[in-house]
């Protein structure tokens, strides 16, 4: 049991807070290789696509919600940015869930995986969660809005990539204020540090654990093949990570990005 | 007669404190509503109460009580919201909040109004006529979600929902005198 009343469950050995509540329709399942994926773009992938994205952003909203439950003492200004991602989130799940449908889809007509959920309400600090869920997981998703976008232009489906834009204009201001807020409360207190060190930490060993590199999911697909999302310079700078940080991330990436001009050969 | 300064700011405090809590609410129903229609709706109104609550602590800074100050309701006021928090049934939630606690906050916000300095006070009831128009809008997108989602909007109206709504005295925990000697102008 977590400080907040969840139950915990072991995957792979690591423990996750248990699944958010999800209608019977929905099929919850705790490693990538028990999800869907195809790695075209025929309808089926599409409608594929945009369920584990809306089940993602629905994770956001419970996120968001659970910090104010939480932390109830933090900052009134933090609270504030909380509630209007959580607004965001959940308009970003309405807006996913209102595409899937007119695809054809469903809700549950994919499993879901709520990984971000099971992590960042394990951690007991706000900073750790900010750290997690903020920098970490929606500055990827930073990336991967970045590169999303394109792909579904390319395949004519303009509606979709607007709905994807709007949303990457929302993260990017998640991710800046995760990283704003980090400042402060560490400038108020530095031993903050450590509880975003513990976080990483924690996080690192937990992806490790649920690595599934080389496994093959439901559909057949090779997990671990697919290459990962081009890292959106402009994106992440817009969200106020540091140049330096920028760098380390296209060092760690192998310098797949989508390069500002002004920044030229980063790195 | 109207109120003073210190029981406008003792009513806007509450309002803050009851603003927050039904913001904390919906942020705790989120996770635990597995209807998806209803959680993204609860998702959204936290946001609109968040934005009310910080309306409500700009201008208790105004009315010299601080920035962003809460104060407690009356207890059975208070016992109401613990109730409220407790429901569990999406279908209970759902009528206890737009039904219940909201149907009682607008009933708070258009007592105040009634009896406050229109002039005086313009700017808690610039706040209040906002935040009454934002309460009636969060009750119709309630009512779309019940349509859309029939089975959870078929459960029987809550009973909190047809008592009568609390006085303003009854829920504001005045620490002063309420009344002064502020008259209206002629």
């Amino acid at each position: 049991m977590t400080g907040n009343g969840f139950r915990t469950k072991l995957v792979r050995g690591v423990p996750l807070v248990e699944d958010p509540a999800r209608e019977a329709c929905f099929t919850c399942v705790d490693l990538e290789r028990e999800m869907e994926e195809w790695p075209d773009m025929s309808d089926r992938s599409r409608r594929e696509r945009l369920h584990r994205h809306m089940n993602n952003e629905c994770g956001a909203l419970e996120i968001a919600a659970q910090a104010l439950v939480d932390f109830p003492d933090v900052p009134w200004e933090l609270r504030l940015r909380l509630a209007r991602q959580a607004a965001d989130e959940a308009r970003h799940t309405a807006g996913l869930l209102q595409r899937v449908r007119e695809l054809g889809g469903h809700k549950g007509e994919f499993p879901v995986m709520n990984f971000e959920w099971g992590l960042a309400t394990l951690l007991p600090s706000m900073a750790g969660r900010l750290a997690v869920q903020n920098r970490t997981f929606e500055a990827g998703l930073i990336d991967l809005l970045g590169s999303l976008q394109h792909t579904w232009r390319e395949a004519g489906d303009t509606r979709t990539a607007e709905l994807l834009d709007a949303i990457l204009a929302d993260e990017i201001v998640h991710v800046r204020f995760g990283n704003q807020w980090i400042r402060r409360l560490t400038e108020a207190d530095a031993r903050v540090l450590l509880q975003v060190a513990h976080a990483v930490r924690t996080l690192g060993h937990t992806v490790r654990a649920l690595a599934t590199e080389g496994d093959v999911n439901r559909s057949g697909f090779i997990m671990g093949t697919k290459p990962p999302p081009a890292v959106n310079v402009h994106g992440r700078l817009e969200a106020e990570f540091t140049e330096e940080e920028v760098k380390e991330v296209l060092r760690q990436a192998g310098f797949r990005a989508i390069l500002p001009h002004h920044l030229g050969t980063a790195g | 007669m109207t109120f003073t300064v210190r029981a406008r700011a003792d009513a806007i405090a509450t309002f803050r404190f009851i603003s927050v809590s039904l913001m904390e609410t919906l942020a705790r129903w989120v996770p635990t509503t597995p209807e998806l229609e209803v959680k993204v709706l609860f998702g959204r109104h936290l946001w609109e109460l968040a934005q009310h609550a910080d309306a409500f602590g700009r201008r208790t800074a105004e009315l010299r009580l601080g920035p962003q100050v809460s104060r407690d309701p009356a207890p059975g006021f208070l016992a109401f919201l613990t109730t409220l928090r407790a429901t569990t049934e999406t279908a209970g939630r759902i009528a206890k909040f737009y039904d219940g606690a909201l149907s009682r906050l607008e009933s708070l916000y258009r007592d105040y109004l009634t009896r406050t300095d229109g002039l005086l006070d313009e700017p808690s009831v610039r706040i209040l006529e906002r935040a009454l128009s934002d309460l009636t809008r969060l009750r119709h997108e309630a009512a779309e979600v019940r349509r859309e989602r029939p089975e959870i909007g078929t459960v029987e109206r809550s009973p909190d929902g047809t008592e009568p709504s609390p006085s303003l005295d009854a829920v504001v925990q005045f620490r002063s005198e309420q009344v002064g000697a502020e008259s209206s102008p002629a």
